[in-house]
Parts: structure tokens; sequence; C-alpha cells
């Protein structure tokens, strides 16, 4: 009851912007602009679910950026090799879950903090993708691009799925006893223990389901373009960790919802677009992010002192 | 109660286990490239590993208090652009510049001090907002492009030269080495950062100034960033917005390759500076052996992941013995 | 006669190389209060935490209903009816009311929808049966102490526990929350249900138990019937030896004043004008229920929580702590009640702990001298008595008693003029107990002025040359020491003398 306040203030400070925009440059309005963005940042609400549950879960995950690039460098390489789109997603799925479940055994399995494992795990993925495709772009073949639905349509699809997925996650997390389960070990590990759940199982879940999530984001991220990028995702991990800072779940577990992490990430989207639309120089787009980070965990922490 | 289970002391210390890895990492390098062992490379060694051996000792003291600092890459970055910016556009001779500098590097820690100390707000998130907002002040003071050059020979002595025979820079290091040592090991303040990392209550109720020390230790981490971003643009005779990108990861992995605990408390700066030597030796030698750099970061990666492993390997094992967690006192 | 509810036979557990239970037989029977006694370290909390399957036995055979059960974990235990009351509640205070009893009640896979109508109807019902009229979407974290302890045994009533097992349930009450909690024990008993109940309050036990069993250094020494066992009869179980002269007496008479507070108060800590007097040798004895602002009052003294009303007198000057270190310069000393907490840091070092609060004293300009640290370890190590594996072994590896005495090591070391001790035998095995007391007793003979909060009645009234009474945040009552123990309850309680229980 007491967290919609915080939400409400995300998206209060996102109407603004929005406002802002409305007066100042009702171009950034354009449909066309509009839903391009939309679906850029589609693959990003993916990633931050996926950051959202592992947070929620009390550990943290620094290295689905490049889980997010290895999924991608692989996926466009099966997809090049001729292999149909159905076997491609569902090696790509098959592969994030790994590395998700990798860092989940590394963190919950042999009681490793999560924080060090996931730099490692990052660090490692990064640079054996460098090593293996010495930075080499993997040109897709013609017609996967869009899954030949055209761009608009494409679009509208990824959007659609990204959005179905998220509201599927959040009724999960709301109606689902595993959903529970996350914010229980979240909240307490060891009374969660106590109360019959397995919370070494739950971190493990979170942290495999956010490699799927992060594996669906790249799917969602190779079908944009007729290339794949091998340092796609750089910088990813912290946008997905703001967007769910911003969005009101507390880094110190237990407690937060989607529906926020879905306004966060959209109040830091805006950010950048808005720059260039109230002709703002696009360079600080960065330190605006940055201070709306700062703002947001100084707002919660001013929230919390009172309690 | 029945007392915690004590974790029985490992035979080997952590950090003589490192200095074994550094010697034989030395050793086979040594065999593999023949230049590996010469003294130009020695010195290139140093001059390279200066910059993240700064970060890392300015680490150290942050994780003993079970901090982290995620910003300390961004603010060298900063601390370049500005360095630049003070003796390009304000006319400060280098030296000037580089007493500014520090002093910016002082004041941008001081706002992580103020949110983490004053505020009470996570170290990990507040950190991970100020390298966001760090780097992208110096993509704005830069409008992401402009690069100072042209630096006076004087100043590149420091990052380019030698004086009393060893790199310029090797001294400084040195210098803020047996620093950092003191004061983690032999101050006070060194103590109170473990009490504080061990049992953050804990600190107060014996009467430390928790706030104060806790701040103190980001404004450390600033002011040496600053430090490096000095030393770095003397190195590399430029300053850019992307300066020292992914350092704090070097740092961070240095650090706790080193032994320090990152929960807080446990750690040293000796292991730090093992783990710097272990992570530079690491670059140097496989380019030497003629090995694609990336390797190394590979190598980096699996080395950490050990380290952790062989750190809370017995650990787990007294637990998995004893079956789960040490009973809470009735 | 019917198989007992929990058999327990020749059960065995080490951690590391200690051992914790040594072949310990056990037996609860339906309808019974069976008393589970025995100092710090006896391995109480190992056999009940074996019990609810939150440890593996390494040997013996647990029999439930006089089917064998074999080792236990908390989903089984929990399917056979075994429940337990912990003392810290062990709830997840980010969640709701509802939400914390649903986890633990309801079964069934990862993959099920949750009823949430269901989940709060069923939280209102049990909450009305431990008589907590309660909102159960509010947050755990929201709740007292007494209210979370309360959703705990709604928990185990609506698991329709059997075996429930409480330990120390009343340590964190107050005289009436605790009258009603035996309310429900006794209720529960009238229900057929086998409650294993552990306590230090030797008073709780005649009251409550039917049974008694005492455990001494991970063996049972014997199980009887409480009706027939007498309190010295019950200690020297416990020890193994008779406690001789509980209270050490006072040497001298108090001096002068060394600490006035006048109208001391804080409106969010809930403590108001309290006026007394500390004299030099003296210990003033703090009684009063929990609640009544004791250790609020101790919090304000030590510059935790500074005061917003009154003035706090030292040796004539007016002084203001606004932080504990600023306290500590003063001449405070505050020993918390939550030793693993605040007394002590586990993982530092005996001598680590014991400096810890003298650094200036000890290191001028800030430096370390180990030799001199290293002494001063050892001259406590000697003058407390703490039995310890030299002075720089981790606190965490010391029992209770021996981590209050590094607790008060620290403090001793400041030179200290007033010393604030807040419950500080609580969870202290009987023997340490009366060590810490002639301690105690010591400390003001050598002229410091002492504050003796505690909740032990026993203890406050044979320690204390005055007893002030504590009552709704204020200071109510200040009776002579040696005062009898029904005149300090009812001024706690507020009446005339007519007792409470």
């Amino acid at each position: 009851m007491k967290a919609w306040p915080r939400e409400l203030s995300v998206g209060l400070a996102l109407a603004a912007l929005l406002a802002a925009l409305a007066a100042f440059a009702p171009g950034f309005f354009a449909p066309q602009p509009l839903l391009s963005l939309a679906a850029r940042e589609a693959p990003v609400l993916l990633v931050a679910c996926g950051a959202a549950m592992v947070i929620v879960c009390r550990q943290i995950d620094i290295s689905s950026g490049s889980q997010f690039a290895v999924v991608s460098v692989v996926a466009g390489l099966l997809a090049a090799e001729g292999w149909p789109p159905a076997a491609v997603a569902t090696a790509a799925l098959a592969l994030g879950t790994a590395l998700g479940a990798l860092n989940g055994f590394l963190v919950a399995g042999l009681g490793l903090p999560s924080i060090v494992v996931t730099l490692a795990t990052m660090v490692t993925w990064r640079e054996g993708l460098r090593w293996w495709r010495q930075g080499a772009f993997v040109n897709l073949p013609d017609g996967l691009q869009w899954l030949g639905l055209g761009q608009t349509a494409g679009q509208w699809t990824l959007l659609a799925t990204a959005l179905a997925l998220l509201t599927l996650l959040a009724l999960a997390a709301r109606h689902l006893a595993a959903g529970r389960h996350l914010y229980a070990v979240g909240s307490d590990a060891e009374a969660a223990r106590l109360a019959g759940i397995r919370p070494g199982a739950v971190t493990f879940g979170a942290f495999t389901a956010a490699g799927a999530l992060t594996a669906l984001a790249a799917l969602m991220n190779v079908i944009q373009s007729p290339q794949v990028d091998p340092k796609s995702g750089t910088g990813l991990e912290l946008k997905a960790i703001a967007a769910v800072v911003v969005g009101g779940v507390a880094i110190a577990g237990g407690r937060g919802r989607l529906a926020g992490v879905l306004l966060g990430l959209l109040l830091l989207a805006t950010v950048g677009p808005a720059l260039t639309h109230l002709r703002i120089e696009a360079h600080w787009e960065k330190a605006i992010q940055g201070a709306i980070i700062l703002l947001a965990v100084a707002a919660e922490g001013a929230r919390r002192r009172p309690a | 109660m029945s007392p915690s289970p004590t974790v029985p002391r490992p035979a080997l210390r952590h950090e003589t286990v490192l200095l074994a890895v550094v010697v034989l990492e030395w050793l086979c390098f040594h065999a593999l490239g023949p230049r590996f062992g010469t003294l130009e490379n020695s010195f290139d060694l140093l001059r390279h590993s200066a910059e993240i051996g700064l970060l890392a000792l300015a680490m150290t003291p942050v994780i003993l208090t079970g901090g982290i600092d995620l910003s300390v890459g961004s603010l060298l970055g900063l601390c370049a652009v500005l360095f630049g910016k003070l003796w390009r556009d304000a006319g400060l001779d280098p030296a000037a510049a580089a007493g500014c500098t520090l002093v910016l590097g002082a004041l941008a820690g001081g706002l992580n001090a103020t949110l983490i100390a004053g505020l009470r707000l996570p170290p990990l998130i507040v950190t991970l907002g100020t390298y966001s907002l760090f780097r992208g002040l110096a993509e704005a003071i830069t409008r992401g492009a402009d690069t100072f050059t042209n630096f006076p020979s004087a100043f590149l002595f420091l990052g380019q030269e030698r004086w009393l025979g060893l790199p310029t820079q090797a001294w400084l290091f040195a210098a803020v080495a047996i620093a950092v040592w003191l004061l983690v090991h032999r101050t006070t303040f060194g103590r109170a950062c473990r009490a504080q990392g061990f049992a953050p209550e804990g600190a107060r109720y014996a009467g430390l100034p928790a706030g104060r020390q806790l701040a103190a230790v980001y404004v450390l981490s600033g002011t040496i960033a600053a430090l490096a971003a000095v030393i770095y643009t003397a190195r590399l005779g430029q300053a850019r917005a992307d300066a020292g990108t992914g350092y704090e990861l070097l740092a961070i992995t240095a650090v706790v390759l080193g032994g320090t605990s990152i929960f807080g408390g446990r750690g040293s700066v000796h292991g730090t500076l093992l783990g710097v030597a272990a992570l530079a030796i690491l670059n140097n030698g496989l380019v030497h052996a003629r090995q694609p750099r990336e390797v190394a970061g590979l190598l980096t990666g699996a080395l950490l992941l050990l380290a952790l492993a062989a750190g809370t390997g017995p650990k787990l094992w007294a637990a998995r013995r004893a079956r789960a967690t040490p009973p809470p006192s009735p | 006669m019917s198989a007992p509810l929990l058999e327990l036979r020749r059960l065995t557990k080490s951690f590391g190389g200690a051992r914790a239970l040594r072949g310990v037989d056990f037996d609860l029977r339906a309808g019974e209060v069976h008393a589970l006694l025995g100092e710090n370290g006896a391995g109480k909390s190992t056999l009940i935490r074996i019990v609810t399957g939150a440890h593996r036995p390494d040997g013996g055979t647990i029999t439930v209903d006089g089917r064998p059960a074999g080792p236990l974990d908390p989903r089984t235990a929990q399917r056979l009816g075994i429940a337990c009351i912990y003392q810290q509640p062990a709830l997840f205070p980010d969640l709701s009311i509802a939400e914390n009893l649903a986890l633990r009640l309801e079964t069934g896979g990862p993959l099920r929808r949750l009823d949430w109508p269901a989940r709060h109807r069923r939280a209102t019902t049990l909450l009305a049966r431990v008589g907590a009229p309660l909102d159960p979407r509010r947050e755990v974290r929201d709740l007292s102490m007494p209210e979370q302890q309360l959703v705990e045994i709604a928990c185990a009533l609506g698991a329709g526990a059997r075996i429930v097992i409480m330990d120390e349930p009343t340590a964190a009450l107050t005289q009436t929350e605790q009258t009603r909690l035996h309310g429900v024990v006794r209720e529960l008993r009238a229900q057929g249900t086998g409650v294993i109940y552990i306590t230090h309050r030797l008073e709780e036990i005649f009251a409550l138990a039917d049974r008694v069993t005492v455990l001494r250094d991970g063996e049972s020494v014997g199980t009887r019937p409480a009706a027939g066992l007498t309190e010295p009869e019950l200690i020297r179980l416990m020890v193994g030896r008779e406690v001789a002269q509980p209270y050490p007496p006072a040497e001298h008479p108090p001096g002068d004043a060394v600490l006035r507070v006048r109208g001391l108060g804080r409106r969010d800590a809930g403590v108001r004008d309290v006026s007394f007097d500390l004299h030099a040798g003296e210990i003033l004895g703090l009684a009063g229920l929990v609640g009544a602002g004791r250790t609020e009052l101790a919090r304000i003294l030590f510059g935790l929580t500074p005061a917003d009303a009154g003035t706090i007198e030292l040796r004539g000057r007016i002084v203001r702590p606004r932080s504990p270190r600023e306290a500590v310069q003063l001449g405070f000393a505050y020993v918390p009640e939550d030793r693993r907490r605040h007394g002590v840091i586990l993982d530092l070092p005996l001598a680590h702990n014991a400096s810890l609060a003298s650094h200036r004293r000890l290191f001028p300009g800030g430096w370390l001298r180990p030799a001199a640290e290293r002494r001063l370890a050892e001259d406590f190590i000697r003058d407390l008595g703490i039995r310890c594996g030299g002075p720089f072994a981790p606190a965490g590896s010391l029992s209770g008693g021996n981590q209050q005495k590094v607790a008060l090591a620290r403090w001793l070391a400041t030179g200290p003029q007033v010393l604030l001790l807040d419950e500080p035998t609580q969870g202290v095995d009987i023997g340490a107990k009366a060590e810490i007391h002639r301690l105690i007793r010591g400390l003001a003979g050598q002229g410091l002025a002492v504050l003796l909060i505690s909740s032990d009645l026993p203890e406050v009234i044979g320690m204390s040359d005055r007893i002030g009474v504590m009552r709704g945040g204020t200071l109510t009552t200040l009776l002579p020491g040696g005062a009898a123990p029904d005149a300090v309850m009812a001024a706690a309680l507020g009446r005339a003398t007519e007792a409470a229980r």
C-alpha cells in the first residue's frame, strides 16, 4: 500500500517530462520515431525485468550486458548458417538460460557474493567474445530482419511482446507462489528457509530466469538490424539496474514492482530523445541519467527515514 | 548458545598463495617470451599498472568498510577531462591544474560520501549513479569529441620518463601504497574501517565516528582517482572523456583477488598490491607470449572466480559439515 | 498410556569440533507443557532446531506419534505438526501479515495460483484467535515485537500444530502481554497440544510447566515433574552446583552525585520528564516493563537518540551528548542489550574489541600500539576472568557470558564515570551471571556510578542500592534497595500492591 506513492512520483516525473515535450517540442510525439524508440527499448525492458527479479531476491546481476552480447552473436551466427528462426530462437534461449544458470549456481550453489560472481562472468563473457570474434560483425541473412514483417509491424510486434511479457511477469510476481517466494527470500532468507522455501533454489531460479529474459531481449535486438554488433549490450546491465532502482525496487531486496520498473525505464529512456527535441546537447544524457538514479535513491532514503 | 562454528584457519594465508601465483606467473612468462624479463619491460609493467593500482589501493578501505565504489573509472575520465580543461582553457600550468584536479576529485568523492555516509544510502547504487553522472559530465564537457593533447614535456615526464632510475609515476604509486598501507594496518582509522565493515551498528555503539570515517573513505577514493587521472594523462599524453572506462571493475577485481572480503572487515593492502601485480603481469606477459589481449581478460575473470571460490571454499565446507547457518544465540 | 507425541533418543550433533548434543533423550506428551532448561551452550537451541528441521542431527532417532520420523527438514516438520515460536520472530519484514502467515501455512507447488482474499480472511480469523485485532495488510516491519510474536503464534495455530516450541517467548513481552501469552499456552495445552517451553525465568516454569527437562553440556540431566521441584533444586540441576551468595552486597555507602538528570525527554522515543540523581559508587536499578522507556532513556544519555527536552548534568556541568562519540568523551559508557549486534563485534579479536572505544586514549595520534593493546586485553582477561583462547581469539568464539565481559571491558578501558548497563545478564548462563554481578558491584565499589536496567526482578532488587521504576516513558517511583518484589512490580504496573499474577 505504501509503495504506490513512490511509483506515483516516478510517474509524475515522467508526466512532467512528457508535458514539457508536448509544450516545447511536440515533434517528439511523431508516431514513427516514437515507435522506433519504444522498439529499441523493448529489449531493455526485458533485461530490466530480469534484473528486478534478481534484485528483489537481494542479489545483483551485472553480467546481463555480456550475456546479451554472447547470445546476440551466437544467434546471429546460427541464423547465418541457415538455421530456421525457430531453431535459432530455441538455441539462443537455451544458451541464455544456461548462462543465467551458471551465475545462479555460483551464487546459490557455492554461496559466492553475486556482485563479484557476475563481475567475473561479465568480464569473462565479454573478453571471450572479443577473443573469439575479434570484433567482427555478423551479417544476417535477408528476411530475418523484422522477421519479414516489415519495420512498422515488426516494431509493434516487439513492443506488444515485451509488454505482454511484462504483464505476465507482474501477475506472476503477485499471484503465483513462485513469485512471492522471490520476495520472501529477498526479505529474509532464513525466515524463508524456516517456512520451507529453499532460498538457494529460488535464487538460482531468479538468475536463470534473468538469463532467459536476457536471451529473449537479445533476440528482439538481433531482428532489428541487418547485422549483429559483437559489442552490443555494453552498459546494458547498468541501464537495466538503473530502471529497476528508479522504479522503486529496493536494492536491499523484498520490495518493488514491475510496474515501477516500466515507469523507471520509460523515464530514463525518454531523457535522451527529449534532450535532442528540447535542443539540449545530447551529450548530457548520461549525466542526467546518473542524476536521476541519485535522485531516486535519495528519495527512497528520505522516504524510509521517518519509519 | 554453541559458539558459532569458526572457520578452521587455512593452512596457507591467502596472500601467501597469491604471492606464489605471482612468482609462478613471472617465471612462466619469462620462459615464454624472451623480452618479458627485461628491465625495460618491467618498467612498462609498472607504468601500465600504476593507474589501476592506485584505484585498487583506494578501493581497499572502501571495501573494508563493506562498501564499494563503482564510480572511480568514470571519475578518472572526468578528472582527466577537467585537468585538460584547466590546463588548456583556463591557462593554468600543469602543476596548478593537477592540484585543482585533486581538489575536484575530492569534491566528487565528497558527493558519494554525502549520499552514502550522510543520507545512509546503499553504496552500490549511489556509486552506480555517480558512475553514470561523472562519465556523463566528462562527455558533456568535451561534447563527446574534444581531446586534450600537446601537453608540455615537463608534464609528460611524470608519465613517460624515469626519475632516479624508475618510472616517475612508480614513485608516486609507491608513496600512495605506503600511505594507504599505514592507514589501513597501523592506524585507528583502519581499525575503525574494519569494525564498520564487520558490524556498522556495533561500530556506532562503540562511539566510533562511523559517519565521518565512512565519508573520509569515499573522499580518499575520489582524490586518488583524480591522481590516477593526472598520471594517466601524462602517460598517454592525452585526455579524453572515455579515459578509464572499465577501470572500476579491474580495481575491484584486484582487491578481491587480493583477498579482501567483499562483505567488508577482512582484507589487506599488501593483498591488493599482489592482486594488482597478478593482473598486470598476466596482461603484459600474455602480450609478450604473443597471445591476444582478450585472453588476459578471460583469465582475469577466471582468476577472480577461483580466488573467490578459494576464499569461500573452506567456509563452505565448514558450513556444509555443520549443516546450515550458525545458530543465532538464544 | 499412548505413545508420546514426540520422542527423541540419543540425539547427537556437533558443530565443527564442538559437540553441542551428546546423546539427549527427550519426550513430549499430548496436553503437557514441558519446560526445557539449561545454561547457555547446554544445547537447548540445537535441540529445538533439530526438531524444527533447521539442523540435521549427526545421530539418534526422532519419533513422532510413535512413528520414526527420520531427520526432519522444515517442511516435513511442519507437516508433522511441529511449530516453533522463536524469541526473535522469523518473519518477513517486507511482507504483509497475511502473506507471512500464508507462506508458512499454504502448501502446494511453486506454480500454484494464490487466493489473496482467502489469505486475508484466514489471517483475520487467526489473529482474532490470539486476541490480536491487526489489519492483515500491514507490513510486519511496522509491527512491535510482541505483535510480531502474536503473529507467530497465530501461525502455529493456523498450522494446527500439535507440537509447539516456544523459545523464550516472554523475553521481550510486557507483563500484560506475558499474562496473555500464558493464557494462550494454557489454551493450547487444554486442546491436547504438547508445548516445549524454553525460558530463563524460573518463575514461569512453576506457573506453567507440567514437566521439566534440564540440559547441561549437551546432555540431559533428567526429566522431573514440575510440581515437586523447588527453585534451588532446579538451579543445582542446571549448574551442577549451588550458587552460594547470589548477590554481592555493597561495601561502601555511595558518594556525591555524579549525574543529575532533570526533566529529560525525547518525544519520538516516548520518554518524558525523567529526573533522578546518580551517585558515585551507587548502583541505581531501573525496573519497569518492556516498553516503559528504560532502553530509550539509556539511548538518550548515550547520545544515540539525543534528548529534545530537559538537562543532563555531569559532575556539575550541563552536557548534551549528541552522538555516542560525544557521550564516550564525556565519560558515559553503555553496554547495550543486544550483545551480538551492538555490544561486541563478533569477527574482531577480543583485544581489538576491548580497545575499540578508547582509541583516542590508547593510541595517541591515531597510531596503533599493538603491545599496549595486548597488555590491555591480557589485563582484562585476568581481571574479569574471561575464558578465551587468548587475546586475539575472535569475540564470536567466546560464550555469551564471556562476550558480555568483553563488552564490559571495552567500556572499562575508557575510564568512564557513568556506566549504563542494559540487561547485562540476559541470555547469560547462571555461572557467568554471578560473576558479572560481582564485577558490577566491584566497579561500583571503585566509585563508578552505575545505572542498571534489568527485567530480571530478583537481579534488579538484589543488585541495586536504589531502584527506579519507569512506567509510560517516565520515572515514576524510587524505592530503596532490597524493596519487596511486589512493590516494584506494582509500581511498574502503576497499581496498588495486589500482585499482577
